[in-house]
């Protein structure tokens, strides 16, 4: 079978290509079946496509809700006019977030709640950098490529295949694999990146703000989604005990039916509720998320069950689960205000019982463990291996910009030796056994060095420009 | 999942009675295994079905003589970092469908994987059925058909060649899967979540009488 066998190095290359290359410069080679063949007669408010069309009025509800979020709009822009005046504490902010962020300011508004325009600016050109890397040297491309094809395709901006949109995610996703290799791709980041693609206004403040949400604080969802998925454990436990405490009946009602917790909540977790409230009522659960972080899963949970609490009760097993997984999505039952209404309770009422969050973990189980993103252009490299295997010292010869984030990096890694970062001459070296990689490295990962020799190897065939500048030495203990 | 409170007789009935199974679909990402379901469900295709995050659950019957058979169905994600996930949808599964892609050698590969891993750690009498999807691309075709067959046969599962695209096969593999599922009363007794718990007998209640499609 082996001439069936596809070579990862050329399926890489291939779907890089299509990517690049976008839409209109290979039109010939997408076959009808790749893009959705229904006609695009009747689409909403946020692009998503319907086969029926809308009704031809606004209702007298929804109309209210548009006047009021022209009213509010004006509202905002003199807040972000003054943002430090709001951020992070003043109550006015928080009530207004709750109230709903307009729609045209909703990207603005939330890569300021995720501090994006700081990142953005401490790690300047950096973005570029991890995609330049990525495009020859990320895993998980095949992965990211089957699961592009896949999302929100119902919606206008992501609807035909290898569209600008399409290539903008792509790129976003392939530059965060080999940012984050604890995480790399995992399914259900697509639609992440997707959704904030749809409102933030570049590509660059799209991938800064998926690096927020899974390395901020605030939001953590790197623990969701690594190896094992540790987070959710904690968080379905934590579910359970609100449940038990808040709505028993529920609770045995999911037990009589043995339904564990993680097999409904995993979704609302991981995606914060996309897919499984309609897409309005998402955005508000975001607006909130993305001011209040990781709770607000945890407070939704609550109050979206405590809300349909008698429906639930009502249920057999798959009616349950079909009206948790679909039915909900379609008609939640309760206008959009209400629902965030009721969650601000929910909040209230969990807090006074200090229920609002799971107790944190006293591991580092959840968190990052390797540095982010070491993706070092160096001039001269030398990767060498200490005598008892267990120490290897690498020095490189860097640009500048990269010592900060190199300094910055050795936050998250108690393996590297911050001294030795910054105090560091080529000649300080001793060598015992070395390999010497011209003109370029990639010292990423500190615990796989082969891997970051071969990605060197591949890199230098592509980089030729040199830049000495300064010399740093990394001391990389493998434990 | 549950125990549905044993076996009750159909008392006195002209209808057929309902064995209802657990069945847990697995396979490497994007060989089908949503769309299989979704053909065989709501007999539906969409060529850009979403990827399955988690799992996704769903219930169909179908008719076989003069019983009906009622599947509770898991639809697992593909990706191989949620295969620590796996067991808990396959716990207490009465059958599972196995699907790799007939254009993609790696995913019959994983196919194998995920065989093995039913066999050791699944119930002992899972039902097992190989599908290799996607045969109305068989002029990419990367795995031979004998070949999954021999490999079926040396491990005792069910084996077809489905599309969900054209529809073929996939009904029937769900039939053939039916048909070799156990069906004693005696066995059914047990009950609970726990291995091997044979279909559970329910009666045809007058509220969910759409469900049942033997009539006699």
């Amino acid at each position: 079978m082996d001439e069936h066998r596809i070579d990862p190095d050329e399926e890489r290359r291939t779907i890089v290509e299509r990517y690049t290359k976008g839409r209109e410069k290979i039109r010939d080679q997408i076959g009808d079946w790749e893009d959705p063949q229904n006609l695009v007669l009747f689409t909403d408010r946020y692009g998503f496509i319907h086969d029926q069309q809308l009704p031809p009025r606004l209702s007298k509800h929804e109309a209210k809700v548009r006047q009021k979020e022209i009213s509010r709009t004006s509202k905002w822009l003199k807040m972000l006019e003054q943002w430090d005046k709001y951020f992070p504490n003043s109550e006015k902010l928080r009530k207004r977030v709750y109230k709903g962020i307009p729609n045209s300011l909703r990207g603005e508004v939330w890569t300021r709640l995720m501090e994006v325009p700081q990142v953005k600016k401490e790690q300047e050109g950096r973005y570029q950098e991890l995609l330049d890397y990525g495009l020859y040297n990320s895993k998980d491309i095949r992965q990211i490529d089957l699961d592009i094809n896949r999302t929100f395709r119902n919606n206008d901006m992501f609807r035909d295949r290898f569209n600008a949109k399409q290539q903008e995610l792509f790129r976003i996703l392939v530059a965060y694999s080999v940012y984050n290799k604890e995480i790399g791709y995992t399914q259900g980041m697509s639609q992440i990146a997707a959704l904030l693609l749809m409102y933030t206004s570049n590509e660059e403040d799209a991938f800064w703000s998926l690096d927020r949400l899974m390395s901020g604080e605030k939001y953590a969802m790197h623990g969701f989604f690594i190896d094992g998925f540790p987070k959710l454990q904690r968080f379905a436990d934590h579910h359970d005990k609100i449940l038990k405490k808040f709505l028993p009946r529920v609770y045995k009602h999911f037990k009589k039916f043995d339904i564990n917790a993680t097999l409904y909540t995993l979704k609302w977790f991981f995606q914060c509720f996309l897919d499984r409230v309609p897409f309005s009522l998402t955005l508000r659960i975001w607006d909130c998320f993305m001011l209040d972080g990781e709770m607000i899963l945890t407070c939704f949970s609550y109050t979206l069950l405590k809300l349909h609490k008698r429906s639930i009760l009502d249920k057999s097993m798959e009616d349950l689960i079909s009206f948790l997984q679909i039915d909900l999505e379609k008609d939640f039952g309760y206008l959009d205000d209400q629902a965030i209404r009721e969650l601000q309770i929910a909040i209230n009422e969990l807090r006074k019982q200090k229920m609002e969050s799971p107790a944190k973990t006293n591991t580092d189980a959840e968190k990052p463990t390797r540095p982010f993103g070491m993706l070092l252009q160096a001039d001269n490299v030398s990767i060498m291996t200490g005598t008892d295997d267990r120490s290897i010292a690498g020095s490189i010869n860097l640009k500048n910009s990269d010592s900060v984030s190199l300094a910055q990096t050795s936050r998250t890694s108690s393996e590297v030796d911050q001294n030795e970062l910054e105090n560091t001459e080529l000649d300080d070296v001793e060598v015992n056994d070395f390999c010497k990689i011209q003109r370029s490295c990639s010292i990423y990962d500190n615990v796989d060095i082969n891997e970051s020799i071969e990605a060197a190897k591949r890199l230098s065939e592509l980089t030729t420009n040199s830049d000495q500048r300064g010399f740093f030495k990394l001391q990389i203990t493998l434990s | 999942m549950a125990t549905r409170g044993g076996v009750q007789r159909v008392n006195g009935s002209t209808q057929g009675k309902i064995f209802q199974y657990k069945l847990v679909l697995l396979g490497e990402s994007a060989v089908g295994k949503s769309s299989l379901v979704l053909r065989f469900v709501k007999g539906q295709f969409h060529e850009y079905q979403e990827s399955t995050i988690g799992a996704a659950f769903l219930t169909q019957t179908l008719c076989l003589d003069d019983t009906t058979v009622k599947f509770e169905i898991w639809d697992t994600a593909g990706q191989e970092r949620y295969q620590s996930l796996a067991p808990m949808y396959y716990r207490g599964a009465q059958a599972a469908i196995v699907v790799y892609d007939i254009t993609n050698q790696d995913t019959f590969n994983r196919a194998k994987t995920w065989v093995k891993e039913l066999q050791r750690q699944a119930s002992p009498n899972i039902v097992i059925a190989l599908a290799g999807n996607k045969s109305d691309l068989a002029r990419k075709r990367a795995v031979e058909m004998e070949q999954a067959q021999v490999y079926a046969e040396e491990n005792n599962l069910l084996f077809m060649e489905t599309s969900a695209k054209t529809a073929m096969n996939v009904n029937e593999i769900f039939l053939e899967i039916a048909k070799k599922l156990p069906k004693s009363d005696q066995s059914s007794a047990g009950g609970g979540s726990g291995s091997g718990r044979p279909g559970v007998d329910l009666t045809q209640s007058s509220q969910n009488t759409s469900s049942g499609c033997c009539k006699s």
